[in-house]
């Protein structure tokens, strides 16, 4: 009985997931993520797939709220910072363990989601775009302010904060550390997934795609547009407090611009609206710039005896951007959207497309009138 | 006390109002959200350096015109080849100039380093008013920007090519139908704008800091960008109000409060969302959809 029930289970998920081309490559890409840490790593190399981990839930978290339900936000790292905030203010004033103070923090998190959605839902378009970007600005000046220093630690922030995996030794922290955010990586993607392929997440891409249509069809525009905030500014606190753990530190820096611009390089690099193209766009960002541009090519350049000139270092983002700059100009959908188009049959995709949305294709833009 | 802040405000509130004017000038004619708008103020400051003291050491004015009239050529070709192909996506147009901020960023890093450059002033001495020591730089700074923010004013309202960017910006299909080249404007608007925020970075870096550094674009990006949300996007009026009273909040915050410069980019915001609580298009805000 046991073996015919096995069976039948084995035969359901080869049906969802090996006929399908993309679900394939996901569940082989989960895979190897999960036996990289057995490969004996160089400590350094297991860290860069962690912030990369990292960097894939804020990304995709983003990707929910502006892929999927079209509220434009350049200010996503409100969420970040309050992640890493508040779970270092909870640590610090009440000396709770971290089990503890991530779930306050993403409770926080969703009613800051709220407090900043309801002001923000007023308006659209670019308005909300600059409006949300406002945000962050405001609490990195806050959290800087001299006279509350004793509170928010001032320049650098709340420093000593408890590792995740502490009476481990360094290297098996880090494979602890690795393997606890590649967790959280698959719940997170997979209630995404699961959230965009709910009713619900049909109602977000109706949004995105016309607003006064969805609104004519008695759907409740702010009851929908709060609940992505929410979901995403959720997932986007997750990230926060993780990162928060991981450097043990929460600091101005994780209100900057650069905080709410790195999902945006990120999910482009990818492909917007997709759920997977955060995560691999976070990983080729990772690895093309920890790994190529910081290892090999200081390497490669020793080989021909020239050595890198230190201004090498700001070349790094300006690559990053001209990359996305392009992307965004010739090639909208993203490296793994183009890649899965490739693989599925023609004509399947374009029946997906119908089905699915396909929403940063040219001749769909909207004109302006 | 009182004199500081009415004086101070003033001459700021028209440094800013000329600021958010480009930004509201660019989106008002092509509906283009230009967040690399503090990169042209940015690269307007660095520009009179290299012109004025770092490579050809040119009188000021002089550096002044070649600063600006560089500053717009460039931009307008950056305007043809990065932000016209995704011209009518929001979210294109936004990613687009953002990257475009961020490599002007870095190429500022790459070529003169991390250290502020020194940007001079135009002109040197000052006058006391009203037991106020002021600098003849910032009067010269508020001079230009009102000689600017008339100038432009009759340039949009009486001249052809302003009819035409009004044209334009009512209903561009129609336009082009009235033969209105609307790329041609288009680059042109984006020149005029990106100028405007050339002129007022040399002038706020110079009569203010007197340096300008790589990370300087984003406090007048976030500036502009509360001016011109307050005031409603594509309004030049409301560019000038929102200028006046950001500038009015922010020097009473600056002058008043404890430690009050480094809560000072605090206030534009705050104004902002508390204004669009109350009026979500901002107080004259254009290009109104008709949907709610």
């Amino acid at each position: 009985m046991v073996k015919s029930y096995l069976r039948r289970a084995y035969s359901s998920f080869a049906a969802h997931v090996f006929d399908i081309p993309p679900r394939l490559m996901a569940f082989l890409f989960f895979l190897i993520l999960l036996i990289i840490p057995l490969a004996g790593l160089d400590p350094y190399y297991l860290s860069i797939m962690i912030y990369a981990n990292v960097l894939a839930i804020f990304a995709a978290s983003w990707d929910l709220l502006v892929g999927r339900t079209g509220q434009i936000s350049l200010g996503h790292a409100i969420f970040f910072g309050i992640g890493g905030y508040s779970t270092a203010l909870l640590f610090k004033f009440f000396g709770l363990p971290t089990w503890v103070t991530i779930p306050i923090a993403l409770l926080v998190g969703c009613s800051a989601a709220v407090l900043i959605g309801f002001p923000c839902l007023r308006v659209k378009g670019p308005y909300l775009a600059l409006v949300t970007m406002a945000f962050p600005i405001i609490l990195h000046s806050i959290v800087k302010w001299s006279p509350l220093n004793h509170i928010f630690g001032g320049e650098f922030g709340i420093r000593g904060l408890p590792a995740f995996f502490a009476f481990l030794p360094i290297r098996q922290q880090r494979i602890a550390e690795y393997y606890l955010t590649m967790i959280f990586l698959f719940v997170v993607s997979v209630i995404i997934y699961k959230v965009a392929n709910s009713k619900t997440g049909i109602v977000f891409v109706s949004i995105l795609d016309d607003e006064v249509a969805s609104k004519a069809c008695g759907i409740n525009l702010t009851k929908y547009k709060l609940m992505s905030f929410v979901i995403s500014g959720l997932f986007g606190t997750l990230a926060g407090c993780l990162q928060a753990h991981l450097l043990k530190v929460s600091n101005p820096p994780m209100f900057e611009l650069t905080w709410s611009f790195a999902p945006i390089i990120v999910t482009f690099l990818g492909g917007i609206g997709t759920i997977y193209g955060p995560l691999v766009g976070a990983y080729i960002y990772y690895i093309l710039d920890k790994y190529f541009l910081t290892i090999q090519l200081p390497k490669l350049c020793e080989y021909f005896g020239a050595a890198l000139p230190r201004e090498f270092e700001y070349a790094k983002l300006l690559i990053f951007t001209l990359i996305v700059l392009i992307l965004v100009i010739k090639w909208p959908r993203g490296i793994a959207r183009f890649t899965t188009d490739k693989l599925e049959d023609l004509e399947e995709a374009r029946d997906l497309d119908e089905r699915g949305p396909r929403i940063w294709k040219r001749y769909k833009r909207k004109e302006k009138k | 006390m009182i004199e500081e802040i009415i004086i101070f405000s003033t001459i700021s509130g028209g440094v800013y109002a000329l600021l958010a004017l480009g930004f509201t000038l660019i989106y008002g004619v092509s509906g283009v959200v230009n967040l690399a708008h503090g990169s042209f103020y940015m690269l307007g400051a660095y520009m009179f350096y290299v012109f004025g003291t770092f490579l050809l050491k040119l009188p000021p004015v002089l550096a002044l015109i070649l600063a600006v009239v560089f500053v717009g050529i460039v931009s307008s070709i950056l305007y043809r080849v990065t932000i016209h192909p995704v011209l009518g996506d929001e979210v294109g147009v936004m990613v687009v100039t953002v990257c475009l901020a961020l490599i002007f960023q870095q190429l500022m890093l790459l070529v003169f380093g991390p250290p502020n450059v020194p940007v001079a002033s135009l002109v040197k001495g000052s006058v006391i008013i009203l037991d106020v020591t002021v600098t003849y730089a910032r009067i010269l700074a508020l001079a230009v920007s009102i000689l600017l923010f008339v100038s432009l004013w009759v340039f949009i309202s009486k001249s052809k090519v302003g009819k035409a960017m009004r044209a334009v910006s009512q209903d561009r299909e129609v336009a082009m139908l009235m033969g209105i080249n609307t790329e041609r404007l288009y680059m042109l608007a984006m020149a005029v704008s990106s100028m405007l925020a050339a002129i007022a970075g040399i002038f706020i870096a110079g009569s203010t800091t007197g340096v300008a550094g790589a990370w300087i674009w984003m406090h007048p990006l976030a500036l502009s960008f509360s001016i011109v949300i307050l005031g409603g996007l594509g309004s030049i009026k409301g560019s000038l109000i929102g200028g006046f009273i950001i500038g009015y909040a922010e020097q009473t915050v600056a002058i008043a409060a404890p430690e009050g410069g480094a809560i000072i980019s605090v206030v534009p915001f705050t104004v902002m969302v508390l204004v669009l609580l109350l009026r979500p298009k901002g107080l004259f805000g254009k290009r109104i959809e008709m949907e709610d």
